[in-house]
Parts: C-alpha cells; sequence; structure tokens
C-alpha cells in the first residue's frame, strides 16, 4: 500500500490535508486543505512534502499570533455608562488636555485648593487630581491633566466628550485659606491650572491678586484670558523667552516680591521642585508661602497612609490634613523621593499599555 | 431523646478542611474549606443546647445560639438560617471573621472539659448554605416615610442600615470608596473572605430596599448637618470607622517600603495590585518583608505579603503569642503557610540603602515584666540586644485611629482621641446623629461593630417614635434580672455544671 499519509482523494482529485490544533480552530478551523491538482498518486506523494510544509508554516504563524494577542492584548475595559460623563474635552498642547466632568454634587461642594480622585475604569487606579475650576450652576467640575504616565496617557486616549470616568470622588482636604489682602499664586506646569480657582477666590474677596505662571513655550500658554480678568496682574515665565519673561517662575516670584514688598501671602502649586524653588525665594523676605502636595495616594480619606509627609519634623497626611501646608516647613527632599517609589512598576505599566496599544 | 451530657456528645470537634499549605500561599483562595454536611451533623450534635445558655450573652449580637444549632440538629437548616437572620445580617461573614474563642465559644461549657462547640464554622455553614441555595429573608415592609442617611458601609453601616430598612424607613448607605463593604472589602483579604460572600450580603441588604452609593464622601460633599437640614434625612448613623494608620515615630518611616498594612490591603484586596499590571494599581512589595505588629490586620498583611510574591516574611511583636491579639486560627493559618514570628522583638529605626529605600530594620530583643492596666505583660527591653535584620518591606500593623474627615467638617463632639462621643444610647452630641463601630469603640471586631449598629437602629427608632417590631425576635433581655438566684452577667456562674 502506498504512502497516503496527509493525502485524501475527492471526485478522484488527490488533496493534502493538514489538522489543525484544537486552540487554533476557531481561527483557521478544523484542518487546512490543498488540492495537488492531479489524480495520480504517485505524483502526488512526489510534490506531497512542500505543500505540507507550507500549511504547516501557515498553522505555526497563527500560533505565534494567538500568542503574542494573549500577552499584551487585554481585552479593552468598556466605558462604564453609570460613571461619571464628560461634556467637554479641550487639549492645550500634546500633552495638557481639560476635562469637563458632570458632577453636580461636587461642583456644589468644592472649594479652592480641594482634590478629587479619578478613576478611568474598573481596573484603573485612582488618581488624585486637583479641582482646576468648577462651576456650581452647570454643576461641573473642571480637572486638566498632564499626560505623563500610564494612566494620564490613558485618559487622554480614552476621554472623549460623552464618555465616562468610572469614578470621581471628593472633594477631598482642606479648603485653602482665605483672607488677605495681597497674595502672589504662582503656577508652574501642571500647578497652573489648580492655581486659578485660587486666584479667582482671592479676587473675589476684595484681595490684590499678583498671578506668576510658567510655561516651557509660548505654544503652551493657556487660559492666559481666564487668569488676566481675575487678576491684577500677571507675570508669564517661559522658559525658553517666547513669551513673557525668560526664566523659570522663581524668576518672576523674584519680581512680583520686590514690586509688592507688603505682600501678605505667596501661593506656589506646581511640580515638587518647582515648590522647593518658590519656597526657597520667599524664605529670606518672611513671606507665608503655602504649597499644595501631590504625594502618591490610594484612598485619600485618611487610610491607607501612602501620602504622609514631613512637615516641620512632624508627619502628616497630604489627603485629609492637607493637601496644602506651609511651605517654609515642608521636606520636599522627602517628597521627591517618596514620588519616586513605584518608578520601576510605572514603567512595566506604561511599556505595556504601550505594547497592547500598538 | 435522651438528654446529651459531656460523656454522651461526641468528644472531637469536627474537622474544618483547609487548603494544603503549600497550594494556597500561591492562590487567594479562600483558606478554610469549610464543613460538609457531615461534619456539620456531627459538630451540632457537640451542643449541650443548655437550657440558659452562656454563650447567647457572649455574642454581641445575641443570636439565639442553641436555636440555630437544634434546627441543624432537626436537619431543618432553612429554620436555622431563619433564626440567625433575626439577629445577624451577616451570618457567611461572622462565622468567618469573629473572634469566637474570646465570645461564644469561650464561655461554652463542653469547652471546659473539651473543644467547645464549633459554634462559628456552624453559623458559616449556614450562611454559605442560604448563598448558595438563594435563601434571603426579607420581611413584608411597611414604608413610615422617614430618610435614614448612613456614613459608611463598613459592618456597623450594614447592621443599622438592615434594622432600619426592616422598621420600613428609607435607607441610603454612603460610602467614599468606589465598592462597598468598608473594611469587609478593603480590609479582610479574599482567601479569609471571598468578595461573592460579601456581594451576597449586600444584594440582601439591597433587597430590603437600601440604597448603597458609593463615590461619597461625607464630610466634604455634603456635612452631617446638611444631611440633616438640607437632604432632609430624618437620622444619621455614622459608622466610619478606625481606618487612621499608626506608625511608630521611628527613624526612616518615609523610606520607600515603608507601608500601612492598610495600604497593603488596601492595594491588593480593593484595587487588585496583585494583578499588576493587568490592573493600574502597583503594589511595590520587596522579597523580604517584615510586618510589625501581630494582631489579624498583620496576619492578613503577612499572609497577602506571601501570597504577593514576597519570599520571606517576618512578624515581629514586642509581646509573645500568648499575648498576640490575632485570632489563634490565624496565627496557625500563617505558621502553616511559612510566615516566621519573631516574638519578642521591637524594631528601634529603620535603615536606608542610600537611595531612599530600606536596607534593614535595627531591632531590639524583649522581655516579659509586669502586667499592665490591660492585664498583658508589659514588654521590658534588653540592654545590648540590638541587632540588624535585612529586609526591603516594613509593614506596619500596629493599630489604626479614628478617621478624622467626619470631625474636620462638623461641630460633632469628639474626644480626646478623635472618636466620637456618643452617651449610652449612642447619640452623638448632635440630635438625631447615632454613631457606632470603630469611630466610637476604636479598632474592634466586625462582630462588635455590627452590635453597636443594631444598638444605634434601636436608639434611632426610639428617636423617631418607630415601634420596634423586631424586638419579639431578639434574644430574651436579662440584664441584672437574676435567673434562679443566678446573676447571668456573672460569667463564672452561668456555666453549667455536668454530671
Amino acid at each position: 500500500m502506498a504512502d497516503t499519509k496527509y493525502l485524501f482523494q475527492r471526485n478522484e482529485t488527490w488533496w493534502v490535508k493538514v489538522a489543525v490544533p484544537r486552540v487554533l480552530r476557531d481561527t483557521l478551523g478544523y484542518d487546512l486543505r490543498r488540492s495537488l491538482h492531479t489524480k495520480d498518486l504517485d505524483e502526488a506523494i512526489a510534490i506531497r512534502d512542500p505543500v505540507v510544509r507550507e500549511l504547516r508554516q501557515e498553522i505555526a504563524a497563527a500560533r505565534a499570533k494567538a500568542k503574542s494577542g494573549r500577552a499584551c492584548k487585554e481585552p479593552a475595559v468598556p466605558d462604564d455608562p453609570n460613571g461619571f460623563e464628560i461634556l467637554r474635552r479641550e487639549d492645550f498642547s500634546d500633552v495638557t488636555f481639560l476635562l469637563e466632568v458632570d458632577a453636580p454634587l461636587l461642583a456644589r461642594a468644592a472649594e479652592p485648593g480641594q482634590f478629587v480622585i479619578v478613576i478611568l475604569h474598573e481596573r484603573g487606579e485612582r488618581v488624585p487630581l486637583t479641582i482646576a475650576d468648577f462651576d456650581r450652576d452647570r454643576g461641573t467640575i473642571t480637572l486638566v491633566i498632564q499626560a505623563v504616565g500610564k494612566s494620564s496617557r490613558e485618559m487622554q486616549q480614552r476621554c472623549r466628550k460623552g464618555t465616562h470616568l468610572h469614578a470621581v470622588v471628593g472633594p477631598m482636604g482642606y479648603p485653602s485659606e482665605m483672607g488677605a489682602e495681597k497674595v502672589i499664586c504662582v503656577g508652574g506646569g501642571l500647578g497652573v491650572a489648580p492655581i486659578y480657582p485660587q486666584l479667582r477666590a482671592f479676587k473675589e474677596s476684595g484681595a490684590y491678586v499678583v498671578a506668576v505662571v510658567g510655561f516651557r513655550n509660548k505654544d503652551l500658554v493657556f487660559w492666559q484670558d481666564k487668569f488676566e480678568r481675575y487678576c491684577d496682574e500677571l507675570i508669564i515665565c517661559t522658559d525658553d523667552g517666547s513669551a513673557g519673561i525668560h526664566g523659570r517662575v522663581t524668576l518672576g516670584l523674584e519680581k512680583a516680591l520686590e514690586a509688592h514688598p507688603d505682600a501678605e501671602r505667596v501661593i506656589a502649586i506646581g511640580p515638587p521642585i518647582m515648590m522647593k524653588a518658590c519656597a526657597e525665594t520667599t524664605r529670606p523676605h518672611g513671606v507665608e508661602t503655602i504649597v499644595s502636595m501631590n504625594p502618591i495616594m490610594v484612598d485619600g480619606t485618611g487610610m491607607c497612609g501612602g501620602c504622609r509627609v514631613t512637615v516641620g519634623d512632624k508627619v502628616k497626611f497630604a489627603c485629609v490634613d492637607g493637601p496644602e501646608f506651609n511651605a517654609h516647613e515642608v521636606d520636599f527632599d522627602d517628597l521627591m523621593s517618596r514620588l519616586q517609589r513605584f518608578r520601576n512598576d510605572e514603567a512595566v505599566a506604561f511599556d505595556n499599555w504601550k505594547k497592547a496599544a500598538s | 431523646m435522651a438528654k446529651k451530657t459531656i460523656r454522651s456528645i461526641p468528644q472531637d470537634r469536627a474537622d474544618m478542611p483547609v487548603q494544603d499549605p503549600h497550594a494556597r500561599t500561591r492562590n487567594f483562595d479562600e483558606v478554610a474549606l469549610g464543613f460538609s454536611l457531615d461534619h456539620a451533623l456531627v459538630e451540632c450534635e457537640r451542643c449541650l443546647i443548655c437550657p440558659n445558655p452562656a454563650c447567647v450573652p457572649a455574642c454581641p449580637v445575641n443570636i439565639d445560639i442553641p436555636g440555630f444549632i437544634t434546627k441543624i440538629c432537626e436537619k431543618d437548616y432553612r429554620g436555622a438560617y431563619d433564626i440567625l437572620t433575626e439577629s445577624t445580617l451577616l451570618p457567611a461573614i461572622c462565622g468567618r471573621v469573629c473572634p469566637q474563642e474570646d465570645q461564644c465559644e469561650g464561655v461554652c461549657p463542653v469547652g471546659e472539659s473539651l473543644e467547645p462547640v464549633a459554634i462559628g464554622r456552624l453559623e458559616r455553614w449556614v450562611g454559605d448554605m442560604a448563598i448558595r441555595e438563594g435563601w434571603r429573608n426579607v420581611p413584608y415592609i411597611e414604608p413610615n416615610g422617614f430618610r435614614i442617611g448612613i456614613v459608611g458601609s463598613g459592618p456597623a453601616g450594614m447592621a443599622c442600615a438592615a434594622d432600619m430598612a426592616k422598621a420600613g424607613c428609607d435607607v441610603t448607605i454612603f460610602e467614599a470608596l468606589h465598592q462597598a463593604g468598608g473594611v469587609l472589602r478593603y480590609g479582610i483579604p479574599e482567601f479569609r473572605l471571598p468578595n461573592e460572600v460579601l456581594d451576597a450580603e449586600l444584594d440582601n441588604l439591597r433587597a430590603l430596599g437600601v440604597k448603597i452609593e458609593c463615590n461619597t464622601l461625607v464630610g466634604r460633599l455634603f456635612t452631617i448637618e446638611q444631611m440633616l437640614d438640607e437632604l432632609g434625612y430624618d437620622a444619621v448613623f455614622i459608622g466610619t470607622g478606625a481606618g487612621y494608620p499608626s506608625f511608630m515615630g521611628i527613624n526612616g518611616e518615609s523610606l520607600n517600603g515603608v507601608l500601612s498594612a492598610n495600604e497593603l490591603l488596601t492595594r491588593c484586596n480593593l484595587m487588585g495590585a496583585t494583578q499588576f499590571p493587568k490592573y493600574d494599581t502597583p503594589l511595590g512589595l520587596g522579597k523580604r518583608v517584615a510586618v510589625i505588629g501581630a494582631g489579624n490586620t498583620a496576619m492578613d498583611a503577612l499572609r497577602v505579603s506571601l501570597r504577593a510574591g514576597a519570599e520571606e516574611v517576618y512578624c515581629l511583636y514586642r509581646r509573645t503569642r500568648n499575648e498576640s491579639p490575632a485570632r489563634v486560627e490565624e496565627v496557625e493559618h500563617a505558621e502553616e503557610e511559612g510566615v516566621r514570628f519573631e516574638w519578642l522583638t521591637a524594631p528601634i529605626e529603620i535603615l536606608d540603602d542610600g537611595n531612599g529605600n530600606v536596607r534593614a530594620l535595627r531591632c531590639q530583643r524583649m522581655e516579659l515584666g509586669e502586667p499592665d492596666a490591660s492585664g498583658r505583660r508589659r514588654p521590658v527591653p534588653i540592654e545590648g540586644s540590638e541587632y540588624e535584620f535585612a529586609v526591603d518591606t516594613v509593614v506596619y500593623a500596629i493599630g489604626t485611629n479614628a478617621n478624622p474627615i467626619i470631625g474636620q467638617t462638623s461641630k460633632i463632639a469628639l474626644n480626646k482621641w478623635g472618636y466620637i462621643e456618643t452617651d449610652e444610647n449612642l447619640q452623638t452630641s448632635i440630635a438625631g446623629v447615632y454613631a457606632g463601630g470603630d469611630i466610637v469603640t476604636g479598632a474592634a471586631t466586625v462582630i462588635l461593630a455590627m452590635g453597636t449598629g443594631r444598638q444605634a437602629a434601636r436608639s434611632m427608632k426610639a428617636y423617631l417614635g418607630i415601634r420596634d417590631s423586631q424586638s419579639i425576635y431578639e434574644a430574651p433581655k436579662i440584664d441584672g434580672l437574676p435567673v434562679f438566684g443566678i446573676d447571668p452577667n456573672e460569667k463564672s456562674h452561668v456555666r453549667i455544671r455536668v454530671a
């Protein structure tokens, strides 16, 4: 009997048939077949092997594809229609964007200086974000987000008008203390937006408000009109000098302090290194300086203790004791060290997500 | 049926099947697998059905223990469930997490000469059967128009909500986190209390008409005063718990790698950090983990660390095993799983590696001295016994304090430790506002929190003038009333003399 392995006959024509492994049958079917276009068995045996090899390669390719798909393509988490609806999105640059979220109770309760915790989807992490604005009439709060890590970039990718955030909870932390005649508000980087509700509140309470805001360059400047409306003097600083003062916010702050030696309070919000520099700038002037801390936190309700910061040799929880503290007492080096806590994990999460997205 | 005596009952406790220690350190499945029907039927025969039971008053919610065990003996399991649910909302949960050896099982007269009746395991068995069979006791509820706000969806809030809903009130629970359950969700790990059990009990609550609003931070989103004045609640119950973790105040606590047990457990239980990076929340646990403290939370932290991939896990406690406040079963389970206990050891400093991470602990050996106010022998440091102990993660499980948010945002009276002050009816300084659970008592147990939740519900009903239709089900009140000349509150007298 001739060797008819992989061969079968259909209408006298010889065909090759290779079985597909069980796990791939959903994509390839039960087996792969190809006609050899001959009715002669000897001829079929002669040309069989290359065809079998070809079909085998097809199966191997499908297997590799399925495996890579499994490794990095988790099914995307669906949008949660019971979450908090996004009513507006505005992009300020390729990394900074604004979300206006429908949350009437939150908008009613929010005060300047407070923050919320946002969860993007049901597998997401709890991300603390300072409230950049709130509109009690419209019942919305505004968040300004800088896409730097995995969660924030995923937000940048997923959040559109009409989609939902899984959770928004707050407002957390003590509101800013009001009651000063003359204040200097300093915002740098991701701190520009959160400083806005504070200076608006100060202006509405009748204070003389000087704002110092810093950006990398002219193209990244946003909300200039909003700032101008609520402050008596606006100093814009850019790293490359393309708009306003050429230099960092500390330069603008120095100028503001020189022009207004009677300023009662300085409020600085931004990256830790910038807040530290502001604290050092104001220290010789002896002006009360307030900073808003942004440590790593989980629940934001005083339960995990992950957000502890050292203030004047005492340990405070930024979520319930802050987030604003006296800048001259804060241990910024401690804060910056603690922000590095998950550096490796952050990189893993980001790589993984990028792989899945591509 | 002949009367049961200590000699006629099965002498040995039915063994609870458990997952193999080696297998279970690699999964989050439940460790104690629960009784089978055979186990339960043997164990229930061990109860002497005392006519004047000691276990009932020893239970914070006064479950009719001989009553439900009798029903199991009669093979009327549904009847047993009905008796349990008259007093407890969460039999499947309490059977798992109550410290029975200090409560019902601690006073069981069988325990004087044999192992006490495994009341907790029987309770759990009935609770699990109810979940499996879909039993639910939803009474006929006639709405009375009162609106009740409950702050916190933990055990105290759940118990209070259930009682108020059964009385006909419109009850809403507010939870600050994105999932309900409080400490049962974020604190107690899956291998001790599976989420399905908690979800089933929460569904029971919803079936009573209770609404649960997550993502609502009461105090900041609206205050207690606003709930009464603007939002139209007739009474409010505060059960926000004692979740604020303590640290020791020694050097090096701000290093990366030092965290509270709460943080570790929240990341794992609530945020799914053990499945990072599928879930976004990282855990950041090292290979050599030291947990400081030896309470139930410490045991949970130790066992979670093992399951999350730590290679060596140590428990540091300044007293000995005898003084450990954890449930005996938890310590045994932790030991079986490979947790190493360093008794009589206290950390005095956390050392860094130069990059802001933990390198080691500096520890000191202790010895037990004279008993202190709590009756436990006070640990005294041994001079010159200091040594270094290489670890990369330090977890604090040395207790928690009152959550400060309600105190910060309302005029409610607090005591000097920040807990809410209440009178004997659990009413706070604001009329119509009651409080219970850990925010009143300080860190305690799930069942005690449930007990105070129910007590607050009773006071609330009295305040609102609701006739308490549930009271007929409650265990007979024997406060101060001597029965047959024996003072039932005197524990030593309640024991039954066995011939």
